[in-house]
């Protein structure tokens, strides 16, 4: 089992209170780890501080053994790690297209010269970031919606291109902030299978914060559990369930000891 | 249908215009027949200025989506910076210029670097207090700047090109404002067009997909500079005259309007919002109307009513006005988000059940 991204004694705090209290994690490589935890646990603070948006008070985080330390989320994301947002974060003012583009925005190497003169080179770039595109769509089945602006589509449909636009850019690893959110029973069924999909066919290591246990629990390949900023469970969905600490942190004290 | 309607003729036919009118002015003495004199010669000249200014601020306002008002200050720096190298170091108005355009650039870049922690009404007022300094040295500064009576640029020489400033400043604008719409056009149409809109929709999904915010808020505020520096390079030479009252708080509500009437985000919208602006200021003088009451009635009305501008309109009814990106002020792009939420094809997508199952 190799290590894609590993979480080493992360620690912050703001004004005073404790959002991630020395949180380990190791991510392994091409698995789905979901991070579960009551409202208020740190799970999105620990995603800002994998993606580089909030550097942490202490400890590091490793990407294949490089470390994130001070870098801004832009650099994090040219080193193959790319995230989602738990609201849509699709550019209303794009269509799908250039939506997708833009996840490939790194693969620019023609800059402002060719971009006025519109060179041989940029116009090959530009055709290969479509061609791209149009395969990251395909493989999320939303092609034909390559033309449509961003904000024309429902917002579950959102959600699965912005999936898609994550993947465009071949990423190591992926972040998915809430990916079920909002949708219907089958829609959350399509999405399982997109996601064991990503991780089979692309190799990817998925890292997914969420509150529809029945996904969590049918597709994690390891689940961890936050608690209160600290990291109070980890391994298969089964072992999880069934933690006392766990059942404590959801339910409380008394529901535990029952 | 679209060959005859399209962008394309639009554009062949207002440059085709531009290109003839001075020829057929009494000035020239090639054809007497039509009755353009010197004032329509400058206004025209304007028209072309104004495309320009247009362009640039549209580029920082409409797709990176950075509410700067210093727009004013930069056509002044330019104009100020390359007046002012020909009359202190006596260069050529072919070295002065371009100075004038770079120290336009370089100033517009520092504003970057407020832009860079603040957004909204924040960088407004910040870059607004910029354009009153810019202002306040205009007519304060007197031993550099001549102070509130301006000052008079040495004439331009154009030999061997046997034209008159006038004409010769008037078809170095009508160059500069065909090339400049082509740049304008080709660059938001490549990905910095795309990570200019992705800035403007959303700072941290854009950052996420590793388009560096510093970067391209720097380059936007850079070309916004370079738009407006070298329109006020040539305005300087085209009136002779370099005084701060061209360069005052109105002058940044007509550069707005422009943008605003034509469309914010649209690069041919403010090839037609340069010109309206022009003309109507025309109309507006000839009413003896208040200029500043009614294109901040103006501008309004557009920011209320019509935020996409005319050229949404065009777009809806004429063929072949496609643009690459789209402008959707922001209610509009969160109702279009709002009315899908809870339907999907046909089905009711409830929350409920996410959270219902959000206990284990």
């Amino acid at each position: 089992m190799s290590v894609a991204l590993k979480a080493q004694s992360v620690s912050i705090a703001f004004g005073g209170v404790a959002a991630l209290q020395d949180v380990s994690i190791d991510f392994p490589q091409r698995e789905i780890i979901g991070i579960i935890g009551p409202n208020g646990a740190g799970k999105t603070t620990l995603l800002n501080v994998i993606c580089g948006m909030t550097p942490p008070d202490e400890g590091e985080v490793f990407l294949h053994e490089v470390s994130l330390t001070g870098m801004k989320p832009s650099h994090v994301a040219s080193l193959g790690l790319r995230r989602t947002f738990q609201s849509s974060q699709l550019f209303p003012g794009m269509s799908v297209l250039e939506n997708m583009m833009c996840g490939l925005h790194l693969m620019g190497s023609t800059k402002l010269f060719g971009a006025i003169f519109r060179s041989q080179a940029m116009k090959d770039e530009e055709a290969e970031m479509r061609r791209r595109a149009m395969e990251a769509l395909d493989f999320v089945g939303f092609k034909h919606f390559a033309d449509r602006p961003g904000s024309a589509l429902s917002f579950g449909q959102q959600r699965i291109i912005e999936i898609a636009r994550t993947l465009i850019y071949e990423p190591k690893v992926v972040l998915l902030d809430e990916p079920a959110v909002g949708l219907s029973v089958t829609r959350v069924a399509e999405l399982e299978t997109l996601l064991r999909r990503i991780r089979d066919e692309r190799g990817v290591t998925l890292i997914m914060i969420e509150h529809v246990i029945r996904l969590v629990m049918g597709v994690s390949d390891r689940i961890v559990v936050l608690n209160s900023g600290q990291k109070i469970a980890e391994g298969q969905p089964a072992e999880v369930r069934n933690d006392p600490m766990v059942i404590e942190a959801y339910l409380g004290h008394q529901a535990a000891s029952e | 249908m679209q060959f005859f309607l399209g962008k394309r003729t639009f554009l062949i036919v207002l440059f085709g215009a531009l290109l003839l009118i001075p020829i057929l002015s009494t000035e020239t003495q090639i054809f007497n027949a039509y009755q353009f004199n010197k004032y329509h010669i400058f206004i025209a000249n304007l028209v072309m200025l104004y495309i320009i200014l247009a362009l640039g601020l549209n580029m920082l306002i409409g797709f990176a989506g950075q509410l700067a008002f210093a727009n004013a200050a930069m056509y002044g720096i330019g104009a100020y910076g390359a007046g002012l190298l020909m009359k202190h170091f006596a260069l050529p108005y072919w070295v002065a210029a371009p100075g004038g355009v770079l120290i336009a650039m370089a100033a517009g870049t520092l504003l970057a670097l407020p832009a860079l922690r603040m957004s909204g009404i924040y960088l407004a007022l910040t870059t607004l207090a910029f354009a009153q300094f810019v202002w306040w040295l205009m007519t304060h500064w007197t031993s550099v700047t001549f102070g509130a009576g301006g000052f008079i640029p040495p004439p331009i020489d154009f030999s061997p090109i046997p034209v008159t400033q006038e004409i010769g400043i008037y078809y170095l604008t009508w160059v500069a404002a065909i090339l400049l719409y082509l740049v304008a056009k080709n660059t938001m149409a490549s990905s910095i067009g795309r990570a200019f809109v992705a800035i403007r929709d959303g700072e941290v999904a854009a950052e996420s997909l590793g388009i560096n915010l510093f970067r391209y808020k720097a380059l936007a505020f850079a070309i916004s500079g370079f738009y407006a520096g070298t329109a006020g390079a040539l305005y300087g030479g085209m009136l002779g005259f370099v005084g701060p009252e061209s360069f005052d708080l109105l002058q940044m509500i007509l550069h707005k309007a422009a943008v605003v009437i034509g469309g914010l985000g649209s690069i041919i919208g403010s090839v037609i919002g340069g010109v309206l602006l022009t003309v109507s200021v025309e109309i507006t003088k000839e009413l003896k109307w208040s200029i500043e009451m009614a294109f901040g009635a103006l501008l309004m009305l557009f920011v209320l009513f019509q935020p996409t501008g005319l050229v949404t309109f065009i777009k809806r009814w004429v063929p072949g006005w496609r643009e690459h990106l789209q402008y959707l002020p922001e209610r509009e792009a969160q109702r279009s988000i709002d009315a899908d939420e809870f339907v999907e094809d046909g089905e009711i997508t409830s929350t409920d059940e996410s959270v219902q199952e959000r206990q284990p």
